[in-house]
């Protein structure tokens, strides 16, 4: 499909956001390990990279944003080079825009029933009934016909 | 309190008001529902979406599509293309067809690229007959436009029940029965609608035809969904609540609410539930 051109705009700024906010913690994951911020403390998203170089040992980082926009990826993996505490290398990757389901689980907070306990609709006090048994009366009546046609 | 029922675009309405809505109302909400069907219903041959079927072109479309189209938009992107309204083709081909014939072809069509459109509101170009359905989202809108009619006729206070999409306008909340599509009997929660706010029901198991049919198809795919087997959406509008009651079906939750301002709970087919955090009501887990 073909988005409007301020859709793919507003792709680019969230996807740019996300990378200043994760070059500013850090990145959750080293590379390898080697290379960490010297503490979490240091690690607040209130500054940006450069002007806490201090806070940060040279190394390669790398990590995983992910964003929720139309049209977008939903997730980005970042690699960065810090070098004198300056950014010095940095690549990122859109990640496959299937695949994030499992993602998106984890951070559903709502509530969640392996089986529901439902209750009869006499015994509640309601106004109304949201549900699917009243379907288009065409379609019933179809479903009919056909059921009556396959017995007869 | 007045209950006026009627039939229209085929399934049953009720409009609840205080007192019995004047004639002359009750003639603008048909005229109404009958301007949009003339443009939407894929069921009338001589609809603009039969026409674009026909021949395809570029069309001006009225003010209404912008919404709903716009809103087409946003959830095509919102679910990677599994929500489009370019499945009408493969529907009808399906046997979710005009005269409800029910049977599969033994080849249904493809579902197009959405590249086979371009939208910009007011315009629709088809650069090639395409079958559009609005039926995620279309009723939504038109109880949404029905509700614009009668607040512009000075009928403030009503509930608006098109089967499945309910438009609650008053200062007393309306309680409403989430019905388990497993038994129509017995809800699974129930639902609290506040002033201005609206609930979409969608169900595949109770209408669905044979082999796994139904009429909640995945544009990517065009096979009809088949993990989610109910939704219930409240939001702001009909138009929203119905769109994301169907794209519930085929996008993770949290996605979702990230992007579109709404409540919900859905049911899988082994009958496990999940519901939003803030669901107006009570899911009886």
């Amino acid at each position: 499909m073909k988005l409007p051109a301020h859709k793919r705009m507003l792709s680019a700024a969230a996807a740019a956001s996300v990378l200043l906010l994760t070059a500013a913690c850090g990145g959750g994951d080293s590379d390898g390990g080697s290379a960490a911020p010297t503490s979490s403390d240091s690690a607040s998203a209130d500054g940006g990279v450069s002007s806490e170089s201090g806070s940060y040992e040279d190394g390669d980082y790398s990590g995983e944003g992910s964003y929720d926009n139309p049209g977008g990826n939903s997730s980005v993996s970042v690699e960065l080079t810090l070098a004198g505490g300056e950014i010095s290398d940095l690549t990122v990757t859109p990640e496959a825009t299937n695949g994030t389901s499992k993602q998106y689980q984890t951070q559903f907070a709502g509530g969640i029933t392996d089986q529901v306990v439902g209750k009869s609709i006499d015994d509640l006090d309601v106004s109304k009934i949201a549900g699917s048994s009243l379907t288009s009366q065409g379609f019933n009546q179809a479903i009919d016909d056909i059921k009556a046609e396959a017995q007869a | 309190m007045s209950a006026w029922q009627f039939e229209a675009i085929g399934t049953s309405w009720q409009i609840d008001t205080a007192r019995p809505l004047a004639p002359g109302i009750a003639v603008a909400v048909t005229d109404r529902i009958d301007e949009f069907d003339a443009v939407w219903s894929r069921f009338r041959p001589d609809s603009v979406v039969s026409q674009i079927a026909d021949r395809g072109g570029a069309w001006l479309l009225g003010e209404e599509s912008r919404a709903l189209l716009d809103l087409y938009v946003e959830l095509y992107d919102a679910t990677d293309g599994a929500l489009t309204p370019l499945v009408g083709r493969t529907l009808s081909d399906l046997g979710y067809d005009a005269t409800y014939s029910l049977r599969s072809a033994e080849h249904p069509a493809a579902v197009p690229d959405w590249d086979t459109i371009d939208w910009s509101y007011p315009e629709l170009v088809a650069h090639e007959p395409v079958l559009l359905d609005v039926g995620a989202a279309g009723k939504g809108c038109l109880v949404d436009l029905v509700a614009e009619v009668l607040s512009e006729s000075g009928v403030m206070e009503f509930t608006i029940d098109a089967s499945g999409d309910l438009l609650h306008c008053a200062d007393a909340p309306l309680r409403v029965a989430l019905e388990d599509p497993r038994d129509p009997t017995r809800a699974i929660g129930v639902a609290e609608l506040g002033d201005g706010r609206a609930l979409c029901a969608s169900a595949t198991n109770r209408r669905a035809w044979g082999d796994g049919l139904h009429h909640v198809l995945d544009g990517r795919t065009g096979l009809p969904t088949n993990d989610i087997i109910a939704t219930w959406v409240v939001a702001e509008s009909g138009l929203l609540a119905d769109g994301l009651a169907t794209a519930q079906f085929m996008a993770e939750p949290s996605r979702l609410m990230t992007l579109f301002d709404h409540e919900f709970a859905r049911m899988h087919t082994d009958g496990h539930v999940e519901w939003s955090a803030d669901f107006p009501g009570e899911v009886f887990a």
